[in-house]
Formats: C-alpha cells, structure tokens, sequence
C-alpha cells in the first residue's frame, strides 16, 4: 500500500497536478464546445419532429446515454480510425487529445440536445404567440422572448452538465493522457504517496466544482432577476399559479441533464 | 374595416367553424357571445393567423388575403394590422411592463427607441399603471398585467383590437379596473372584436352582439335586439343560462 502517510507530500503534490490542469480545461472547454453545437443539431429534429432525423437522434441520445463513458472514449479512439480509413481519412497520427474531445463533446451533445429541447419548451407558448400577434417574425420571437427565457431555464442543467465534464474527464488518463488524474497516477507510482496525491486531487476537483456552481448561480440568478423570489413569496403569492420555473426545473433537473 | 368571408376551420375531423362571414365597421365595437367550444376563440385566432383557417377569405382595411393560399409575408401583414388581448395576458415575462409595450414597436415597427419609449409610458399611464413601467409582469396583479397587454395591443395602432375573454382569468374583484379600460378605448372609436361573459359590459359597449353556436353565427344584431328580443330558440336558452337574473327583469 505505499509508503506511510504524509500530510507534506499533499502540498507539494498541489502545484505539480496544477501543471496539468490546462489540459483538463482544455479538454472541458473543447468538449464544451462540441456539446453545444451537437445537442443543437441533435436537438432541432426533436423539436421540429422532422421525421426521419428525429430518429437518427433518438438512436444518438440512446447511445450516448446508454453506454459508459469509458467504452465510448475506446470506441472513439480504436474505432474511428479503422471506420474512417477505408473512405481515405489517416487518423493514425492524430492527437490523443483529438478522439478525447470528440467522444467527450459527442457524449455533452446528448445531454445538452436535452438540455436545450427541455428548455425551450419550458418557455410559455402563450407568450411566442403574443409576440406572433403583435408581428413578429419567428426568428424575432425565438432570439428576443424564447431565448432569453429558455437560457434562464436552462442555467442549473448546464451548471451539472459542466460539472459531470469536468468529473467525467478524469478518464482520459486512460487513454494516456497527461492530464490532472494521469498525472497524480505518475505521482503516486513515482513516490509511492498515492493517498496524499489523491487526497491532492480530489480537493482540486472540488474547488473548481464548487467555483463552477457559485458562478452560474450568480448567472442563473441575474438570468431571472424578473422571477419573484422566495422571500417575497409571501406578498404575492397569487400571482405565481403559472410560470414558475422551479415547477419547470423539478421535471427537468435530473442527473445530468434531463431525462430521455 | 374588417371582412371575413365564409371562415372555415376544422380540428381533424371536428369542423370548429363552418363558413363565418363577419363584417365589422371602422370605430365599430362588436361583442360575440356563446356558449364554451362554440369556436368563438378559434375565429379570433383566425382574424390573425395564430390559427390558419382551411378556407376563406379576411380583409382588414385595404389588406385582403385568401386563407387558403397565404404566403408568410401576408400573415405577417395580417398581423401588423391586428393586435390580440389574451385570456391569460401572455406578456413578457422576462421584460417590464414598459419594456413589454416597447417591444413590437422597436422590433417590428422600427421606431427609434425615443419615441416608442414615450408613447408607451403615455398608453401605461393612461391605463393607470403609470407607477408600475419598471416592473416585471411576476409582480402584477392579473387586473394590473391585463391592462399591460391592453395597452400593448394599442401601442400598436392596429386597424382592429381582438380580446378573447379579457377577464375570465380574473379574480372577481379585479374584473371591474379591465372592463372600464376597455370601456373607454371603446369610447375613442378603437375598432374592437370582443369574446367575453360580461352581458352587462356587453350590452353597454357592443354596437353589435354576435350569437355563436356550434362554429357558426346563430344570431345577430344590436345588443338591443339579441338581450331583450332574441329570435332564435338557442340564443335565449343560452341568455337564461348565463344571466338568470333577466328573467326577473323580463
Ligand atoms: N388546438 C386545438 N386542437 C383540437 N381541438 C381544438 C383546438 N382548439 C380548439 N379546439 C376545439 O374547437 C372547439 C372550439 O373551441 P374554441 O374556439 O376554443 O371555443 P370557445 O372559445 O367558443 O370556447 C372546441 O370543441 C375545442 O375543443
Ligand atoms: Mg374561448
């Protein structure tokens, strides 16, 4: 079990896992990015119920949801060069980083198509019709009433959705990647601390986590600064039968993001 | 003014409305009245596409549009001459009561932000909510967020105002301040189509009482004429049912 504990090594552990936590961003922000557009594209057929793509993307969501994380990062990166190599594509000497961020974005989009159908539906349809009425296009009812409601909704998925990333991504190790977790292993062999390295590890975790989850609440918070709040609940109460987004939040804010 | 020629609107098989003519003056007021699914909301939503009709044609002042073949660039035309009042006020809910009326003005009407900032603190104020511009529609009254969309619907300046049902969302107490706005922009000769239960406010603004039954135009006539000598055998049977009180007057 290694050597015995010591508090010390915690500390000088911190700064050396910290040299990789651009990696681990970058990962994040990568995916991030990928998430996004793909549960645009994933999510568009289901609202729209465009027949045969719905399809496709419910097969995209069942996979993505269904399967675990790390069998999809070796499918990506065993898979994908043998798939694409007949069609002339080498990938044989693509980045690690590459397959690590296309599975882990293709796995986001999953969770961010449901992220945003729950919440764009969430947004009153009385309110695009008024807008409708008065003459509005539909992409000026979208952009200036649906949208700005629907991120609003949308802040607490998003804020697990990152977070299951940020967690998510300590599998890239896997593939040999040098980030946070693939460094405290080195550490831990190179030293035979493994409990302090990881007592080091856990606690970065957290503190981006919990970082994370202030910073979007602040966000979530100004998002819906035109919800009554809590505390004034008790004046006018009457006036919150509808449109209350915690009624909408119960039925959506689940695990990741949502549910299938 | 407003024609519509032989509307009709189905729902799968169910025919919600079965050839609806309607025609209504500049400066005219009419009331429809019926009972619940008499497809009084649908014909509403028809005036300005929210539903699209199977057949039939609509003209609203020098706009004419044949239902059946409309392009997006005509319901959006259609739309720039009508407003709506909805049951369940629809505003903003993301933007002030001000912002709320600004809104299509900036968006849709173009108009430099000055000005459609200054005429919709004038139409706030004058439905009485000159104190509450900067609030979000969460802390309204519902009397309060209907005078909202009432003034929303004017900022407009639509050639005709549809209310479907303005205060049955209400609470009873808070009927009365909606019913006297609308009372009174009835009185500046806004052109108005009206879906409402209130019978005396009815017979008080309508210039014209519509009776509809079953999607189509049972009765129709002065407020007159349809309250105190209805024709048809439903028009009264639907009269006794919602005003019990008429018959002690009668
Ligand atoms: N979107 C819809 N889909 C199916 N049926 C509808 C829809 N809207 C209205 N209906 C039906 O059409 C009929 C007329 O409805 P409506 O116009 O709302 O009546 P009213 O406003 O007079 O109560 C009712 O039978 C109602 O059930
Ligand atoms: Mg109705």
């Amino acid at each position: 079990m290694g050597a015995p504990f010591e508090i010390g090594y915690v500390f000088s552990f911190l700064p050396k896992l910290l040299e990789t936590l651009g990696v681990t961003l970058l990962i994040v922000a990568g995916s991030l990015l990928t998430g996004i557009v793909a549960g645009f594209l994933v999510a568009l057929p289901r609202m729209y119920k465009i027949p045969v793509l719905r399809t496709l993307s419910g097969l995209y969501l069942s996979f993505f949801r269904g399967t675990p994380i790390l069998i999809q990062l070796f499918l990506f990166y065993y898979g994908l060069p043998e798939l694409l190599k007949p069609l002339g594509f080498d990938l044989s000497r693509a980045p690690v980083l590459f397959f690590v961020i296309l599975a882990y974005g293709l796995h986001t989009g999953a969770y961010a198509a449901e992220m945003i159908r729950a919440s764009v539906e969430a947004v009153d349809r009385g309110q695009v019709e008024a807008a409708y009425a008065s003459g509005m296009t539909s992409y000026q009812a979208f952009s200036r009433i649906v949208l700005p409601q629907a991120l609003a909704i949308a802040v607490p998925v998003f804020s697990n959705l990152v977070i299951a990333l940020l967690k998510d991504t300590s599998l890239a190790f896997t593939l040999g990647v040098m980030e946070m977790t693939g460094k405290a292993q080195t550490l831990g062999t190179l030293t035979q601390h493994f409990f302090e390295t990881y007592i080091a590890l856990a606690l970065i975790y957290l503190v981006i986590s919990f970082t994370l989850e202030k910073v979007l609440l602040a966000a979530e918070y100004r998002l819906k600064r035109h919800e009554v709040r809590e505390e004034k609940v008790g004046r006018s109460f009457k006036l919150r039968r509808k449109g209350s987004y915690r009624a909408v939040l119960a039925d959506i804010d689940a695990g990741k993001g949502g549910r299938l | 003014m407003i024609e519509l020629k032989k509307i009709s609107k189905s729902f799968g098989r169910h025919r919600v409305l079965q050839d609806i003519s309607l025609s209504v003056k500049t400066g005219e007021v009419v009331v429809i009245l019926g009972p619940s699914g008499s497809g009084k909301t649908t014909l509403l939503r028809c005036v300005n596409y929210l539903e699209k009709p199977a057949s039939g044609e609509i003209a609203v002042g020098d706009f004419k549009m044949d239902c059946a073949q409309a392009k997006r660039g005509d319901i959006l035309r259609l739309r720039r001459k009508t407003a709506m009042v909805f049951q369940q006020y629809n505003l903003f809910r993301h933007k002030t009561a001000l912002e709320n009326v600004m809104e299509a003005l900036l968006v849709v009407k173009k108009m430099p932000a000055a000005e459609a900032r200054s005429r919709s603190v004038a139409l706030l104020e004058k439905v009485g909510l000159g104190g509450k511009l900067d609030e979000y529609p969460s802390r309204l009254s519902g009397g309060q967020q209907q005078r909202v969309g009432i003034a929303r619907a004017l900022a407009l300046e639509p050639e005709v105002i549809l209310f479907d049902e303005p205060t049955s969302a209400l609470d009873p107490e808070l009927v009365g301040e909606v019913l006297e706005v609308i009372r009174d922009i009835a009185r500046e000769g806004i052109t108005m189509i009206v879906v409402t239960h209130e019978m005396g406010f009815a017979r008080d603004v309508a210039n014209r009482v519509v009776f509809m039954d079953g999607g189509v135009v049972v009765e129709e006539g002065t407020p007159d004429d349809v309250f105190q000598h209805p024709k048809e055998e439903r028009t009264k049977q639907f009269l006794r049912r919602i005003t019990p009180e008429a018959n002690w007057v009668i």
